[in-house]
C-alpha cells in the first residue's frame, strides 16, 4: 500500500469523516460499478454504495492491512450488494417469468423498439445473474465488469486461484446457456 | 455450433483473461487461425462480457456521486447523535459500569422494598371500614356487651358485674 493510502486509512480509523470522503471518492465509482454489475438497478445500486461507505466508516477499525485495501473495499461492497439481492428476491421486480418472455403488459408500444430490446436484455442478464450460485456470480462480476486479476479475486474473495477459475468457468458456462439468444453457447464441459 | 475443440482445454479462457505466458499466448494464437471452434468460443467469451460489462459502464458514466456522500454524511452525523434510550442507558452506565450485574439485584431489592412498605399506605382504618356489630344489654345487676367482628369468625363478650368489673368471656 502507498504511503499516502496508509495515512488516510489511518485518519479514517480514528473517525475523521474527511478522510472518509477522500476515500469515498476515490472507490466510488468501483463500488458502484460491483453493485450494479450485481443489482442491474440504479437506485438499487446507490443504495448499496451508501451502505458500503457507512459500513466501511463503522468497521474500518478491523482493517489491519494484511490485504490490499481495495480487495478489502471490494469484497465489502460484493457482499453487501448479494445480501441486498437476497432481501430484495422476495419482492422480484423483474417483468421475465422463467421461460424468459417479457409479460405483454410490460411493454408498452409507446416506447422506440431500440430501448424496449436493451430494457429486454438487461432484464434477461439480471435473470441469468440471479440464476448464477454467489460465489459463480462474485467472481465473473470481478472479472468482466472490474476486470480483475485472478490473484485480485482470490483475494477479495478469500480463496485460491484455481478456484477462482473455476467459478470463471462453470459461471460463464451457465450464463452462455441461459443467454443463448443473446450469446452463441460456448463449448460443453 | 460446431464440435467443441479440446486442443486448448482451459487455455482459451486464460488467453481471453490474458493470464497466459507469451509461449501460450503464440501457441492459442496459431491454433486460434485454424480452429472455426474455438473463434466461435473465444467471441462467445467476448459477447458475454460485452453483455455484462457495457451497461454498467453506461450507468456509471452518466452517475453523479455528489449527493450520495450527503446521505452517507447526514446517515453517519445521525448515528452519532444517541438516541434517548441510548442516553439512559449510557447515564445509568455511569453510575453502574456492569449494569447487569448491579441492575438486578437493585431492582429486586427496590421491589422487596416496595412489598414491604406498600401496607403502611395502604392500611384500612378498621373502625371506619369494619361493618362490624355491637350489641349492648343493660340490667339491674349486670350489663352485658357482645362485640362480633364481620371478618373474623370471634365473637366477644363482655359481662359488667359491678360498676368497675370487667370480665372478657
Amino acid at each position: 500500500m502507498k504511503q499516502e493510502e496508509v495515512e488516510l486509512i489511518s485518519r479514517c480509523q480514528e473517525g475523521d469523516q474527511e478522510a472518509l470522503r477522500e476515500i469515498f471518492n476515490q472507490y466510488r465509482e468501483r463500488v458502484y460499478r460491483i453493485a450494479y454489475g450485481v443489482v442491474r438497478h440504479r437506485e438499487d445500486a446507490l443504495d448499496i454504495v451508501q451502505e458500503v461507505f457507512v459500513k466501511l466508516f463503522r468497521s474500518i477499525g478491523n482493517f489491519k492491512g494484511k490485504s490490499s485495501f481495495y480487495t478489502y473495499l471490494y469484497r465489502m461492497a460484493m457482499n453487501t450488494a448479494i445480501d441486498h439481492v437476497r432481501k430484495t428476491k422476495k419482492f422480484p421486480t423483474s417483468s421475465i417469468d422463467v421461460e424468459g418472455g417479457v409479460h405483454p403488459s410490460d411493454a408498452p408500444e409507446t416506447r422506440p423498439d431500440r430501448i424496449l430490446i436493451d430494457r429486454e436484455l438487461e432484464e434477461r442478464v439480471k435473470w441469468a445473474m440471479d440464476q448464477l450460485p454467489d460465489d459463480q456470480r462474485a467472481a465473473l462480476i470481478f472479472r468482466e465488469v472490474e476486470g480483475l486479476s485472478y490473484q485480485e479475486i482470490a483475494e477479495a474473495m478469500g480463496c485460491s486461484i484455481g478456484t477462482v477459475m473455476s467459478r470463471l468457468h462453470y459461471g460463464r458456462q451457465k450464463m452462455q446457456k441461459l443467454l443463448r439468444p443473446y450469446v452463441r453457447e460456448g463449448r460443453k464441459a | 455450433m460446431r464440435d467443441p475443440c479440446t486442443s486448448l482445454s482451459g487455455l482459451l479462457e486464460r488467453y481471453f483473461d490474458r493470464d497466459v505466458t507469451d509461449q501460450e499466448k503464440r501457441f492459442v494464437e496459431d491454433h486460434l487461425q485454424d480452429c472455426q471452434a474455438c473463434q466461435d468460443e473465444l467471441r462467445s467469451l467476448e459477447e458475454l462480457q460485452t453483455l455484462l460489462k457495457v451497461p454498467v459502464d453506461e450507468a456509471a458514466r452518466q452517475e453523479d456521486f455528489a449527493w450520495v456522500w450527503q446521505k452517507i454524511e447526514r446517515e453517519i452525523q445521525a448515528r452519532e447523535k444517541p438516541s434517548w434510550r441510548e442516553s439512559i442507558r449510557a447515564w445509568l452506565g455511569l453510575f453502574f459500569p456492569s449494569r447487569r450485574r448491579v441492575l438486578i439485584p437493585a431492582v429486586a431489592v427496590a421491589l422487596l422494598i416496595i412489598a414491604i412498605t406498600s401496607p403502611l399506605f395502604f392500611k384500612e382504618t378498621p373502625s371506619q371500614l369494619d361493618s362490624s356489630v355491637v350489641v349492648y344489654l343493660e340490667s339491674d345487676t349486670n350489663n352485658v356487651m357482645v362485640y362480633e367482628p364481620e371478618k373474623e369468625n370471634v365473637t366477644v363478650i363482655w359481662l359488667f358485674e359491678g360498676p368497675d368489673k370487667e370480665s372478657p368471656t
